[in-house]
């Protein structure tokens, strides 16, 4: 009884908002881990720091819940000795211990795990880095509580891209590439420029981008490496180039090419700059997405009188697109999840609206995970555990989120539109 | 054009150790390097090049197949350009936002292809006409309303 009351204030306090980070968490699990971290030891503003960067990285999941630091105080942990029935007595199923250190050129971030139902230390780990990097050494201690709870790896310390459009800027820094950490903070520009920036996606290593620049006039497809900034058009083609997807092994990149006029599927070898032509067809082709083990395809295709999802196998001789979008008249931009049981892709409803769909390959129908009326461009977290993607509100773009457990979060909207997120592969 | 500026921070080896014991796990880890170097591009100075033909057709949603009030915009294109042989022009497709942005992309080079097959019907030749889309990125009216989905759905004949 006593127990329950508990639960509820501490679920109605974690609805509230924290930092910059909106959360709005309108469902998580149902039986999510209830964890007690105690804040960490050492200078009192990195700890406070700290403890929301973790706390909040672990509630964006929808499968923890932390119990409010403010009422831990009177459970101080005396000599190290951990009691492991108190903690049983408050619900928990973990508790986790800590300290920061911060020198002048260095950080040292300690944590521990304890299992208060088999009463044990699980965990005991060190990150370091430099001071700068507190935000990357929560975000890495978030991932690693992740881990050892779940048994899944965190996304907590992978990177996002979106483009950022900004109406009422100076001309030369209206459209911007963006990179930022997965929960929205550390914001950097890779790319400013007057003319529009689509399709951003990552190479599988994470240290180059792809995307489309409208900056010579016509759409064309651009590498850029994230630290040196160097960056080249990927063909000298003439032609229109658009939607770039990185091959698994990050040899090819298959992409949408206009030669004739119309959109056709191609395969860029990187290393020669060989062409491959996928699709033939007098209908629209475009949206080409890798399979996690680089042996098949996903595209949109027009060719039955309305954009649907297609497959194609690359191990086949000619292979054969074949459909496997079936419910609705516009379903379109989709790829799988990471063990490929299934596709998200952007399925338009009955009543006209846009929403992000879900299809396991068991499966023979939809599920319809978004609410909103113009949700687009998902884009699946490594680990497949959560999905951001773009919506409209107020006639305004921004991103939002959901973890398949059934979390829902928001993103900060930086200065004006923020559409097109693509998520990193694992950084650690 | 291009400018860099730095954001370099010092990279560090990642060292990940895991202890053989039974159920602790021990690690040591150092945060990944996360130098970003960003990229300015300047606007090109547009040599504005002079608009010949100054008409825009207007398509249905989903569509690309030009309606009988496009046909009677383009005859006076025709007409342009039958005058003048030697003058190139662009067509430039574009989508409202509804829907996928790379599919809108194709959508918008299928409207610009229907009105330059529109003109190669009528006697112009193929290599006088530039087709381009810019899909729904370059919208005439803001606002998601009919009203402004009716006017985005656009090929511009410059």
């Amino acid at each position: 009884m006593i127990q329950k009351s508990f639960i509820s204030i501490f679920l109605f306090l974690s609805s509230l908002c924290f930092g910059e980070l909106f959360l709005e968490i309108t469902k998580g699990s149902e039986d999510p881990y209830k964890i007690a971290m105690i804040p960490f030891e050492g200078n009192r503003i990195d700890s406070k720091k700290l403890h929301n960067i973790i706390s909040n990285d672990l509630r964006r999941t929808g499968e923890f819940f932390i119990l409010d630091k403010e009422l831990l105080s009177p459970l101080k942990i005396v000599d190290e000795e951990i009691n492991y029935s108190d903690w049983k007595i408050l619900g928990m199923d973990y508790l986790v211990t800590g300290s920061v250190i911060q020198e002048k050129n260095f950080v040292d971030v300690n944590y521990e795990i304890y299992d208060i139902l088999k009463k044990k230390k699980i965990r005991n780990s060190k990150v370091f880095g430099i001071p700068d990097q507190l935000r990357q050494l929560g975000h890495y201690t978030s991932d690693g509580i992740y881990e050892s709870i779940t048994g899944i790896k965190g996304i907590a310390s992978t990177r996002l891209l979106y483009v950022n459009e900004i109406k009422s800027s100076k001309p030369e820094s209206r459209y911007n590439l963006m990179l930022a950490d997965a929960d929205g903070e550390n914001e950097k520009v890779l790319l400013a420029s007057p003319e529009p920036i689509i399709s951003p996606a990552w190479s599988p290593d994470s240290r180059k981008v792809a995307y489309v620049s409208f900056e010579t006039g016509i759409a064309k497809v651009f590498i850029q490496d994230i630290a040196s900034g160097e960056r080249e058009s990927v063909l000298s083609k003439e032609t229109q180039i658009s939607s770039p997807s990185w091959s698994p092994d990050g040899k090819y990149l298959s992409l949408t090419l206009y030669q004739d006029g119309n959109a056709e599927i191609y395969i860029l070898r990187l290393h020669d700059r060989v062409l491959t032509r996928m699709t033939n067809q007098f209908a629209i082709d475009t949206e080409s997405s890798w399979s996690p083990k680089g042996n098949k395809i996903l595209f949109t295709s027009g060719r039955s009188g309305s954009p649907q999802i297609y497959e194609l196998n690359l191990r086949k001789l000619n292979p054969k697109a074949r459909r496997i979008s079936f419910e609705g008249s516009y379903n379109a931009k989709a790829s799988y999840l990471p063990k490929e049981e299934g596709i998200i892709f952007v399925h338009r409803s009955e009543d006209g609206l846009f929403h992000i769909a879900l299809k396991y390959k068991k499966e023979n129908f939809i599920r319809i995970l978004t609410e909103a009326k113009m949700d687009e461009s998902p884009s699946v977290a490594p680990n497949g555990n959560m999905v951001i993607y773009g919506i409209k509100e107020k006639d305004l773009s921004m991103l939002a989120g959901f973890s398949l457990s059934g979390a829902r979060f928001k993103l900060p909207a930086s200065k004006g539109e923020v559409r097109e997120p693509a998520w990193s592969n694992f950084l650690r | 054009m291009m400018n860099k500026f730095n954001n370099t921070f010092f990279s560090l080896a990642v060292l990940v150790l895991f202890s053989a014991c039974s159920s602790l796990q021990v690690t040591e880890e150092s945060v990944a390097d996360q130098s970003v170097s960003g990229v300015s591009l300047t606007p090109k100075s547009m040599s504005s090049q002079a608009v010949l033909a100054n008409a825009v057709v207007y398509f249905a949603y989903d569509e690309f197949n030009l309606t009988s009030r496009s046909i009677q915009a383009l005859k006076g294109v025709v007409e342009l350009m039958k005058k003048n042989p030697n003058i190139t022009i662009t067509l430039e497709g574009h989508a409202d936002e509804r829907g996928t942005r790379e599919y809108n992309l194709a959508l918008g080079q299928r409207r610009s292809e229907s009105v330059a097959n529109y003109l190669m019907a009528n006697g112009i030749k193929r290599n006088s006409i530039i087709t381009k889309s810019y899909g729904e990125e370059r919208p005439l009216s803001l606002g998601s309303n009919d009203t402004s989905w009716s006017k985005n759905r656009r090929v511009e004949i410059k």
